[in-house]
């Protein structure tokens, strides 16, 4: 079930769009690998309003955006998840939010981090997913999607490598389509009531 | 002499009920109890897998993995331990209260093993890595019809005890257990139903999450645990309830609220803020019901502290009443925005929910166990320094993991909301006091181990053999 499109209109160009703005585009394999592994018992998909908290000032939990100049990205609204199973806002944040993660890192970044956390934060409390990566001899060319964190013995290092498992590559593409940021403006919505009510209070 | 005859044969009669009662009572609990350890050894592990990720991380060990020992741990926490005791305990009081043997006690048994059956591969499930990571629903889609059916031949055994009850006045214990039995089906069988059958949107299908949550706290758990504490309190003391009629405006108080609990969870949220704005608002009045029974167990307990002392059974049901009514408030309070912001998605919220389950539920459990078990065996506990040791380490541990849990996640969150602060500030904000909670839960296992080994040696009827047991009550009752 989706939720019900609204219309809204862009300030600057005038222009009308409606949100949410298409066909929803969510890995829904990978999402059900996300809940097999519970990473959602440490990681929430839910950024909330200003009253709530400045969370949606992070740069570590938008889409781009630096701590000396952040910039803004706008609370999850409920059309976000459509198309999910499930919609898993979270219990709490031992990690980042990853409602916007699709935007933060690349494929290969993802791949080994989930392997081998701390060797891309340092300070991380995340488990290694090694499980979900399989080590095997190379045979010709060394694979594209091979690691290059992957810890080996000395004497396999040139013959082996580790590369991603079925369910890896699908839980990357969920943490990839993760974008939950649809252009929507309630901005221009409550200034046109805005404007409505001043006009009537002349 | 006549009033002899009848004490004789109300003693007989009594005998006769524990007699028919003993076996699924026992059995119930028993698994229970094995259950809570299982459950409380994932609770060390992922309590200190929260802090150090290089804890038992080894390959063939990732089935350990935080995200899944936790729901695991929940998983064995609630549908394991809570819920079997509870049915256990609920078994038992009802044939007391409604002097009903239980005809058939087979039929309760098989549905134990069914019960058993279900958590068993609901637990291997999750952690073998077939959960599906919904909060307190996290077993493979599959388990929750065996569990359904194994709970619906109890309850359907519970009711037929409640039509054969000699007495026409209904107990107010009764009255609370009536409720769990219809309660929890209720909302137990909505919850997967629109979860994991019924098409709906992803947000509604997150809020019907967080309703199950909250009702399964205050129309299951609190119900048993309160209908546990309306028998023990009055019975150890010996003295009657101190108001009958506060006991049902308690009552209907907890099933006019209880029904609208949880989604507050998600204030501020993707849903339309009406929703947790109804169930922060049922949960303050919550306090109402709360407070009722509160005066109604505290009038009742006045004048009798001392037996607090020589009870262990009444010192448990105490401390669960006490962790009842913080949780309520503490509830409460993270209702309005203001506390809410800090304790919604921060340690606090897993420290509530051990707050109610372990903190309120287990400990009258276990005061509702320490009671009944001499009772059905005949023998008394073969280890009082056991039993006294284990009140104490729960209620620290109890007491740790709230300060950790509840100063923990407002600290967490509180640097989380420092958005031009590195993320790294915010991940290590919640460290030391996961490392303290880490301890409690050391102190819980060992605790509980204790509990078992108590339990164990009694069942072996280990213990002193006693017509009267010192747990019947206070020493003028039973002189």
């Amino acid at each position: 079930m989706k939720a019900k499109p609204v219309e809204w209109t862009d300030d600057e160009t005038g222009k009308l769009y409606t949100y949410p703005a298409g066909k929803p585009n969510i890995f829904k394999q990978g999402q059900i690998i996300y809940a097999q592994e519970g990473c959602a018992h440490c990681h929430t998909q839910m950024i909330r309003p200003t009253y709530m908290g400045y969370e949606s000032w992070r740069p570590d939990f938008g889409k781009e955006g630096t701590v000396e100049l952040p910039i803004r990205i706008r609370e999850t609204r409920s059309g976000d998840y459509d198309g999910e199973q499930f919609a898993y806002l979270g219990v709490q944040r031992i990690g980042p939010d990853l409602s916007n993660v699709g935007y933060r890192h690349d494929e290969q970044w993802h791949h080994e981090h989930l392997f081998n956390p701390q060797s891309k934060r340092s300070f991380s409390m995340m488990p290694s997913f090694r499980h979900l990566y399989d080590k095997r001899k190379i045979k010709g060319q060394k694979s594209d999607s091979a690691l290059t964190n992957a810890e080996l013995e000395d004497d396999e290092v040139g013959e082996y490598e580790i590369v991603p498992t079925e369910r890896a590559e699908a839980l990357v593409g969920y943490l990839m389509t993760l974008k939950k940021d649809d252009p929507f403006s309630n901005l221009s919505e409550d200034k046109s009531e805005n404007n409505k009510s001043d006009v009537k209070a002349k | 002499m006549p009033q002899d005859n009848v004490a004789q044969e109300d003693i007989q009669h009594r005998t006769a009920i524990d007699r028919s009662v003993r076996f699924p009572v026992l059995f119930f609990i028993t698994s229970a109890a094995v259950w809570l350890v299982v459950a409380v050894v994932l609770g060390f592990v992922q309590q200190m897998k929260l802090h150090s990720p290089g804890f038992l991380d080894h390959s063939s060990l990732y089935f350990l993995n935080y995200g899944r020992s936790n729901p695991a741990f929940m998983g064995a926490l609630i549908y394991g331990w809570a819920i079997q005791a509870g049915i256990g305990v609920g078994i038992w009081l009802m044939a007391r209260l409604c002097s009903a043997e239980v005809k058939n006690p087979i039929t309760l048994i098989v549905a134990g093993h069914f019960w058993n059956l279900g958590v068993l591969i609901g637990v291997l499930g999750i952690l073998t890595g077939h959960g599906t990571s919904i909060e307190w629903l996290a077993f493979p889609k599959a388990v929750w019809p065996i569990l359904c059916g194994a709970f619906s031949l109890v309850v359907i055994w519970l009711i037929t005890m409640f039509h054969r009850r000699q007495d026409k006045e209904v107990y107010i214990s009764v009255w609370y257990i009536l409720g769990a039995c219809f309660w929890f089906p209720w909302i137990f069988i909505t919850a997967n139903l629109f979860i994991h059958i019924f098409p709906g949107s992803a947000v509604a299908k997150a809020a019907t999450n967080a309703w199950f949550m909250g009702s399964m706290i205050y129309l299951f758990f609190a119900p048993i645990g309160l209908a546990s504490a309306y028998y023990i309190i009055p019975k150890i003391i010996g003295r009657p309830v101190h108001s009958a009629q506060l006991g049902y405006y308690g009552f209907w108080g907890l099933a006019v609220f209880g029904g609208w609990t949880g989604i507050q969870k998600f204030m501020g949220g993707p849903l339309p803020a009406w929703m947790p704005a109804v169930s922060g608002a049922a949960v303050i009045f919550m306090l109402i019901p709360v407070l009722i029974v509160t005066i109604n167990q505290l009038m009742t307990l006045r004048g009798n502290q001392s037996a607090l002392n020589s009870s262990p059974a009444l010192r448990f049901t105490v401390a669960g009443i006490s962790f009842f009514v913080i949780y309520c408030i503490f509830s409460a309070l993270s209702s309005f925005l203001l506390v809410g912001k800090f304790t919604q998605l921060s340690l606090t919220s897993i420290g509530t929910q051990i707050l109610a389950v372990f903190g309120f539920f287990s400990m009258i459990m276990f005061g509702a166990i320490y009671f009944i078990i001499p009772r059905l065996t005949g023998s008394e506990w073969p280890s009082l320094k056991k039993i006294n040791s284990h009140f104490i380490i729960s209620i620290y541990a109890m007491g740790t993991l709230l300060i950790m849990n509840y100063f923990g996640g407002v600290w967490q969150s509180s640097a989380y909301a420092k958005f031009d602060a590195p993320l790294e500030n915010a991940i290590a904000a919640g460290r030391p006091y996961a490392i303290g909670a880490s301890v409690a839960w050391g102190f819980i296992v060992f605790s509980t181990l204790g509990f078992l080994l108590n339990l164990i040696s009694i069942l072996l009827r280990s213990g002193r053999r006693e017509i009267v047991s010192k747990f019947v009550g206070h020493q003028e009752s039973s002189g």
